[in-house]
C-alpha cells in the first residue's frame, strides 16, 4: 500500500461520529460499519487529508507500540475499508 | 401522519412476474414477507394469507385478502406489519418497541420478537401505569426532543403472558390465522395513553439468560446498531430514504438513553422488575 497515498469518501458513502467511535453506511449495498476509538482517530486524521504516514507520525506520539505495528494496524484497517469500498484512495 | 386501508375481496395470490427486492423469513426458514416494488408503489405479499398494495407515498394502502382469510387476520397483519412500513415510507421512524408512560415520560422497550416487549407493556398498563405502544413504536422530533405518538390501542400477548398479566376480563379482536397470540384492546383494565410523550429512556431487551436484573448504559455506536437492527423501512434499497433514516437514527443513538436490560424471564417477579424500571428512570 502506499504510505503516501490520500483517502476519499466515494459519494455513496456516509460517515458520522458517534460518541468517540466511527459509523458507515453504504448507501449502495445498505450495509454498516463501524470503527472503534483508535481506528476511527486514524479516520479523522485520514479524511482531513493527511496521508498513511502522516497519521503514523502524529498517533506515534500517543500509543506504546512500535512505529511497525502501528503502521501495520492502520494499513490493515484502511485495506479493510477498500475491500468494502467505503473509502478509495486518491492518486 | 397515518395511513389508510381499503380491503377488497379475495384474490388468487398468482405467482408474480419479478423477484422481491426483500424478504422476511420467519425463523422456521418459510417466506414471511416478500417486498416487491411496482410502477404506482409497493406490493408486500404474505405467503397464502394477503397481498398488500401501498401507494408510493405510503398514504394509501390497498388488501387484497387471499382465499379463506379472516378479516380479523388482514387487520391484524395491517397494524402489525403493514402500517409500520408505510408509515416508515412516510419519513416516520417507526422501531419494533412497545413504549409506557411514567410519570408523563415514554419509556420503550426494543427487542426480538418473543423478549417480553408485550409482556413488560401490558404488566406496566395494568398496574397503573399507561401504554402508548404494544408494537411499532412511531418516534417524532418536536421542538428539538423526540416524541413518541401513541399507536393502536392494543396489546398482543401469548397466552401465559395474558393469564399472568391481564388480571381482569378485556376484550379480544378477532382471531387471526397465523398467529396464537391474543389481541387485546385497551380499555378499564388496560389503560391506554392517546398523547405524545417524551422519549425519556429506551431499553433493548436482552435474551433472558441475565441471572438477576442487570441494566447497563449502552455505547452510541452499539445503540445505533441496535435501532437500525430494530426499525421498519420499506424501501431499503432507495438511497435518499436510507440517508434520512441513517442521519435520524445517528441523531437519536447520540443522546444518553439507551440502556440493555435483562432478567430472568419469571411472571412472579415482574412487580420488582417494573419497580427497577421505574427507579432507574428516575422520574
Amino acid at each position: 500500500m502506499d504510505l503516501l497515498g490520500k483517502l476519499a469518501l466515494p459519494p455513496q458513502v456516509m460517515a458520522r461520529q458517534l460518541g468517540d467511535e466511527q459509523v458507515f453506511l453504504d448507501l449502495a449495498s445498505g450495509a454498516y460499519f463501524g470503527l472503534d476509538p483508535v481506528g476511527s482517530k486514524a479516520w479523522n486524521l485520514l479524511a482531513e487529508g493527511k496521508t498513511i504516514s502522516d497519521v503514523c507520525d502524529l498517533m506515534i506520539e500517543e500509543y506504546d507500540v512500535t512505529r511497525a505495528a502501528l503502521e501495520a494496524d492502520i494499513v490493515t484497517l484502511v485495506q479493510s475499508m477498500i475491500d468494502r469500498q467505503l473509502v478509495s484512495v486518491i492518486k | 401522519m397515518s395511513a389508510s386501508l381499503r380491503t377488497l375481496g379475495a384474490r388468487e395470490q398468482r405467482r408474480l412476474p419479478d423477484e422481491p427486492f426483500q424478504q422476511w423469513v420467519s425463523p422456521n426458514g418459510t417466506v414471511w414477507t416478500a417486498f416487491h416494488r411496482r410502477e404506482n408503489g409497493y406490493l408486500l405479499r404474505f405467503p397464502d394469507l394477503a397481498d398488500f398494495e401501498l401507494s408510493p407515498d405510503g398514504v394509501c394502502v390497498v388488501a387484497w385478502p387471499a382465499p379463506g382469510t379472516s378479516a380479523g387476520t388482514v387487520e391484524h397483519l395491517y397494524l402489525n406489519q403493514v402500517m409500520p412500513l408505510a408509515l416508515s415510507r412516510q419519513g416516520q421512524l417507526v422501531l419494533h418497541a412497545s413504549a409506557v408512560e411514567l410519570g408523563g415520560l415514554g419509556v420503550a422497550f426494543i427487542g426480538e420478537s418473543g423478549r417480553g416487549k408485550s409482556t413488560l407493556a401490558a404488566s406496566f398498563a395494568t398496574t397503573g401505569a399507561r401504554f402508548l405502544t404494544d408494537d411499532g413504536l412511531q418516534l417524532r422530533l418536536s421542538d428539538g426532543r423526540w416524541r413518541i405518538t401513541p399507536s393502536h390501542p392494543s396489546v398482543r400477548l401469548w397466552e401465559d403472558s395474558e393469564h399472568a398479566v391481564i388480571l381482569y376480563p378485556a376484550t379480544q379482536a378477532p382471531a387471526v390465522d397465523y398467529t396464537a397470540k391474543v389481541r387485546l384492546l385497551a380499555g378499564d383494565h388496560i389503560a391506554f395513553c392517546a398523547e405524545a410523550r417524551p422519549l425519556q429512556r429506551v431499553y433493548f431487551l436482552g435474551d433472558g439468560t441475565a441471572p438477576t436484573l442487570a441494566i447497563k448504559a449502552l455505547a452510541p455506536a452499539e445503540a445505533l446498531i441496535a435501532l437500525v437492527k430494530n426499525s421498519f423501512l420499506l424501501d431499503i434499497e432507495e438511497r435518499q430514504m436510507l440517508a434520512w433514516h441513517f442521519e435520524a437514527m445517528v441523531e437519536l443513538a447520540a443522546l444518553p438513553i439507551f440502556f440493555h436490560l435483562d432478567y430472568p424471564r419469571r411472571y412472579e417477579d415482574l412487580a420488582q422488575i417494573r419497580d427497577a424500571i421505574i427507579k432507574h428512570v428516575d422520574y
